[in-house]
């Protein structure tokens, strides 16, 4: 533990005018970037990063936190105000946060998903500063098996989530997972599935794959809808009450279990690398659905549905940086890339950070505080400018965002193939919709395959063929044991409430 | 119900052709490891194997293909297709402008301000964020 006058030097640090100038900017950059489909919070910071090579340490590494953040807030938007979402964890924003959009109150329910991430963010990073070491030790801990055990209770989690009919639901799971397959096999790094075509020898594309079907797809399906009178793509009724364009203490307060539920399940994700936000975020969807008192609210605009998900997501940033800082592990890509501004200032992230960056790193915790605070402050304001800019004619929104999509694919991928695979994804989602087959449980298991059939191979690798050796993996067999305890208690549930139906 | 024992027979008949010649043709035998490159696919084709045997025998009747408008969901995806082809060949400076015009024009836009807005500000103002502000390349 570094000493006290360290720590204040440190939080002195983030105070600093020009500090908080930068983090200021990041947080707008990463707000108005992140809302663009197909950017989002990685693609912001990628973005970002050069501008931070003639910067001090704390202002360029505030920077970047202050862009991720800020692309964590941005990136509900689109999904709210347009269900079109950039992301696979901001799918489960939209299944909420569109439908109380559509039902008039788009700044309600922009502003809850912009409370919840701050409040999610705010508790991992609180988790982060005070026993982010144990943490990182206990995340170490989490071998291939146990990796496994959390990757089946995340699929356990997806029957709570699958619609109406099971069945379609396990195709929609098979096909996620098919198409998750595309690529190099990982045991033996053979080309698998991949017809030729040299360009998906990594894999599809996941921003090609999730803005195809996610955004596009119904881009797609809305445009197609289009005949008649130009309709504004998201109508804000003239006179509206306060009461649906702002969310009250009591409605926040009354979500406080929900929040802490996400918030909680995010730094636990989120300080294990390699799982990710979109876990984390259907995870918490379906842990508030199968507590709440009425659960056949959720999908159609409950501010529970959004705090879950946004809560959870958001906090998986702040407990990214609990291996990076610790370990010099970086939990996601975004830590990825913040490791690599670590490096470019001459910060070597590790077991010794604390010992020789101290300053540094509380005056990151500072940074971090203060971002958080200023997303609040600048989502306010923004929240409302994207809320009228999407009171415009839906056919202008459209055309501006699947323009928007191009070009953030395009960027993201490196070249115009990826877009080529995002159309042949968005024509696959609508297809999907029109037979009931659930496009976003396909996202979650094209989104967690890899991991799924890594930590499967690897497991098999441990056991060695002798099933009976999982004995000596107790916290592995627990999960397992919840996986399948949830996977019956929520297909039970769903039967229950289509019996209801 | 008749729509989706058609997609249970389809889902059948996809899962055999992949099982059978897809996974065969498309993934290579090997004979060691712990977890082979054939493994997974095959599992996935089981179980949309037997997930469209249940669809034919016990169709949920949640399919509605009908409400959906195919001929202009294709129109929209053929000129979204050949914006990609186009912006290949010509870079997205020349193609946005036309693209943007096409998708508003089709989706009833008749008003000159807002086509002109659609047509040349957003491709504009995307120009001067990604590569003018951001200093990526555009398409």
């Amino acid at each position: 533990m570094p000493e006290l006058s360290v720590v204040l030097a440190g939080l002195g640090d983030a105070i600093a005018p020009g500090t908080i100038l930068f983090v200021l900017f990041g947080v707008m950059l990463g707000q108005f970037v992140g809302a663009v489909p197909g950017i989002g919070p990685v693609m912001a910071t990628a973005i970002a990063i050069p501008f931070t090579f003639y910067m001090e340490p704390l202002a360029a590494i505030g920077f970047l936190v202050g862009v991720n953040k800020g692309g964590l807030v941005g990136g509900a938007i689109p999904a709210v105000l347009l269900n079109t979402p950039g992301t696979p964890d901001a799918a489960a924003t939209a299944m909420d946060g569109y439908p109380l959009a559509k039902q008039g109150k788009p700044l309600k329910a922009t502003k809850m998903a912009l409370f919840s991430s701050v409040t999610g963010d705010t508790f991992s990073d609180i988790v982060l500063i005070t026993v982010s070491a144990p943490l990182a030790v206990l995340a170490l801990r989490m071998g291939p098996v146990e990796v496994l055990g959390v990757m089946l209770l995340a699929f356990a989690v997806i029957a709570g989530l699958m619609g109406r009919s099971l069945v379609k639901g396990v195709i929609a799971v098979a096909l996620g997972l098919l198409a998750a397959m595309v690529g190099t096999d990982p045991e033996h790094g053979t080309p698998r599935l991949i017809f030729g075509e040299f360009r998906v020898y990594d894999g599809l594309p996941l921003a090609s794959v999730a803005i195809g079907m996610l955004a596009i797809g119904e881009l797609l399906r809305r445009l197609s809808e289009s005949t008649g009178a130009v309709r504004p793509a998201v109508a804000l009724p003239e006179g509206q009450p306060r009461a649906d364009r702002s969310v009250s203490w009591a409605e926040y307060w009354a979500c406080r279990f929900t929040l802490a539920r996400g918030a909680v399940i995010g730094t636990i994700l989120g300080a294990l690398p390699g799982i990710g936000s979109t876990a984390a975020a259907f995870m918490s969807y379906a842990s508030a659905r199968q507590a709440a008192r009425e659960p056949s609210e959720f999908g159609k605009g409950s501010l529970h549905g959004i705090a879950a998900t946004e809560s959870a997501n958001s906090s998986v940033m702040g407990a990214n940086m609990i291996p990076l800082l610790t370990l010099g592990i970086p939990g996601s890509v975004s830590a990825a890339l913040i490791i690599s501004a670590f490096m470019i200032h001459g910060v070597q992230p590790g077991p010794f950070l604390f010992e020789q960056q101290g300053r540094l790193i509380y005056g990151l915790f500072g940074a971090m505080v203060i971002a958080n605070l200023l997303n609040l402050l600048v989502g306010q304001v923004g929240l409302r400018l994207w809320v009228r800019v999407v009171t415009a004619p839906e056919s202008f929104i459209f055309a501006a965002a699947l323009l928007m999509c191009f070009v953030g694919v395009s960027l993201a991928t490196g070249g115009l193939f990826g877009v080529g695979v995002m159309l042949a994804f968005a024509a696959l989602a609508y297809v999907m919709t029109a037979f009931g087959l659930s496009v976003v449980v396909f996202i979650i298991a094209f989104f967690l395959g890899p991991r799924l059939e890594i930590s499967l191979s690897q497991t098999l690798a441990l056991l060695n063929g002798d099933p009976l050796a999982l004995v000596n993996y107790p916290v592995a067999l627990a999960l397992f044991g919840l996986a399948g305890v949830t996977a019956v208690a929520l297909a039970r549930r769903r039967d229950t409430e289509s019996e209801t139906r | 119900m008749a729509t989706d024992r058609w997609l249970g027979l389809f889902f059948a008949g996809f899962a055999v052709l992949l099982y059978a010649v897809i996974v065969p043709w498309q993934a290579d035998a090997v004979g060691y490891g712990f977890l082979r490159p054939r493994t997974m696919p095959r599992i996935a084709a089981v179980v949309i194997g037997l997930c469209g045997l249940i669809l034919i025998f016990r169709p949920p009747g949640d399919a509605r293909p009908g409400r959906f408008r195919w001929g202009r969901a294709a129109v929209f995806a053929g000129v979204l297709v050949a914006g990609l082809w186009a912006m290949s060949h010509l870079g997205f400076l020349l193609v946005a402008p036309p693209l943007a015009l096409a998708v508003m024009l089709l989706a009833q836009e008749r008003r000159p301000l807002w086509l002109a807005l659609g047509a040349a500000g957003v491709p504009a103002l995307i120009w001067f964020a990604v590569a003018v502000l951001l200093d990526r390349p555009l398409p």
